[in-house]
């Protein structure tokens, strides 16, 4: 196909939709097979991969539920792993009964034992579902703890005059990342995940970063076995406004001033 | 210097070359390699899908056939293009799109985008790069800055597969209006992108 001055122009301008994947099919087929003949724009294009990535990085962050990487293991890699789902319960119960009568009426020892096998797999089965059910309760009150924890943070993540600053894993954490709220007037709200455990006698502290490279000590962070945690600090009044937040492997209690490894780090803009 | 130091060891080049080589495996049939692709990024892949299909049950269905396809098709991935992480963004949306749809009632391919199509489309398009922590804030924040006017047809398209003459008819805006405020609204992203974060 090929294309003119005005058609250049008018599918130039169509390069950052596209770039983010929102052109209809026939819109698309037109700027592909521009693109492949016009390396400005093709320059223009690329300028835009980013901001198709950042999109989908700027969505709120989720844990997904445990269970679902057994599930995809097991779908994607042809592993068939047994599900003894209530359905299965449900599907026996009329069968057995049917077996029971036949029991009865004929009098067959050899279907009793049959019998006291499927009871025995009827019961490990409704063991499994009611631990399903403990397992749900816990995860209610586990959500329960954390929505009373969240209150006290929420003061610091609405006030008027909150910063939020975003925190990355580094090399000794690659997936470990965290998000700070910094309101001057009422404290900071660390909220940090995937944070690896630390040898015994050893501790997390979180540090201000002032644009003079002064480091203040803002307190210590204690991640939990999931390497997850919360830290609230309501006294933080009078805080040097910072360049960057760092999490850093101290001693046990804390140090005034870091001396370990640094595992998150985040620039204050 | 010491901060410049930690900011610089900001870098997921390690990652990258970690998802390739696990690409590899998964084409020898190593299903060790797919968990482990899918614990370094199930958590975005997550939840980029539940924030287009909005209901959890819907987003793990998206994982699980993002993952399956990953695994079917891991050799027919080109190496030479993107990072296999911006695949595994690219091919969640278009199939958290595609089950939008669905929804609606609207045909799956040939709208906006098509799954299949992600995959093995040879033409030159253009491979979805991710970024690092500071410049997603910095995309953030732009994209917070924005008028209404221009960042609600922009949330229309991306994370809903609006059309944009969808979107004109949806907002009752002119066609050429919501063109040029999705653009004025991708450059402004882009430009945030650009901004130095020291």
């Amino acid at each position: 196909m090929s294309t003119g001055e005005t058609d250049h122009d008018a599918l130039r301008e169509q390069l950052p939709v596209y770039a983010i994947g929102a052109l209809t099919g026939a819109e698309r087929a037109v700027v592909e097979s521009h693109v492949r003949g016009c390396t400005a724009c093709a320059a223009e294009l690329s300028r835009f991969a980013p901001v198709a990535g950042a999109l989908a990085q700027i969505v709120p962050l989720h844990d997904p539920p445990a269970a679902l990487r057994a599930r995809v293991l097991a779908s994607a890699g042809g592993r068939v792993i047994a599900m003894p789902a209530r359905r299965a319960l449900t599907a026996w119960a009329p069968w057995l009964a049917a077996a029971a009568m036949l029991v009865v009426a004929v009098g067959a020892g050899g279907y009793a034992g049959r019998l006291r096998e499927q009871v025995r797999q009827l019961e490990a089965e409704l063991r499994d579902a009611r631990a399903r059910v403990d397992d749900g309760e816990r995860r209610v009150n586990v959500a329960l703890v954390a929505l009373a924890d969240a209150q006290k943070p929420l003061a610091i993540m609405t006030a008027p005059d909150v910063r939020q600053i975003d925190l990355a894993g580094q090399r000794v954490a690659p997936r470990a990342a965290a998000r700070t709220f910094w309101s001057p007037s009422r404290g900071v709200v660390l909220m940090a995940a995937n944070l690896p455990a630390l040898s015994p006698g050893r501790t997390y502290q979180l540090w201000f970063v002032t644009p003079a490279q002064a480091k203040v000590s803002i307190g210590l962070v204690k991640p939990d076995a999931n390497g997850r945690v919360t830290t609230v600090v309501s006294n933080a009044a009078n805080l040097p406004d910072p360049a960057a937040l760092a999490v850093t492997d101290e001693p046990d209690g804390g140090v005034p001033q870091p001396t370990g490894q640094m595992y998150l780090v985040g620039a204050a803009h | 210097m010491w901060l410049l130091a930690a900011l610089a060891a900001i870098g997921d080049a390690a990652a990258a070359d970690a998802d390739r080589h696990a690409l590899g495996r998964m084409v020898r049939g190593d299903q060790d390699a797919l968990a482990e692709v899918y614990d370094r990024h199930v958590r975005l892949l997550y939840s980029l899908a539940l924030r287009i299909v909005r209901r959890p049950t819907d987003a793990e269905d998206v994982v699980q056939e993002v993952f399956s396809q990953v695994w079917r098709q891991a050799g027919r991935y080109d190496m030479s293009r993107g990072t296999v992480a911006g695949w595994l963004v690219m091919l969640t949306r278009s199939r958290a799109l595609d089950r939008l749809r669905r929804e609606r009632g609207e045909p799956q391919t040939g709208d906006i985008e098509s799954a299949s199509r992600d995959v093995v489309d040879p033409g030159v398009g253009v491979d979805l790069q991710l970024v690092d922590e500071q410049q997603a804030a910095r995309v953030r924040a732009a994209l917070e800055g924005l008028p209404d006017q221009q960042r609600v047809p922009l949330e229309l398209a991306y994370y809903e597969g609006l059309s944009q003459s969808a979107i004109a008819a949806r907002l009752e805006t002119p066609l050429g209006t919501i063109k040029t405020r999705m653009r004025q609204a991708l450059l402004r992203l882009r430009d945030a992108l650009a901004e130095q974060g020291t």
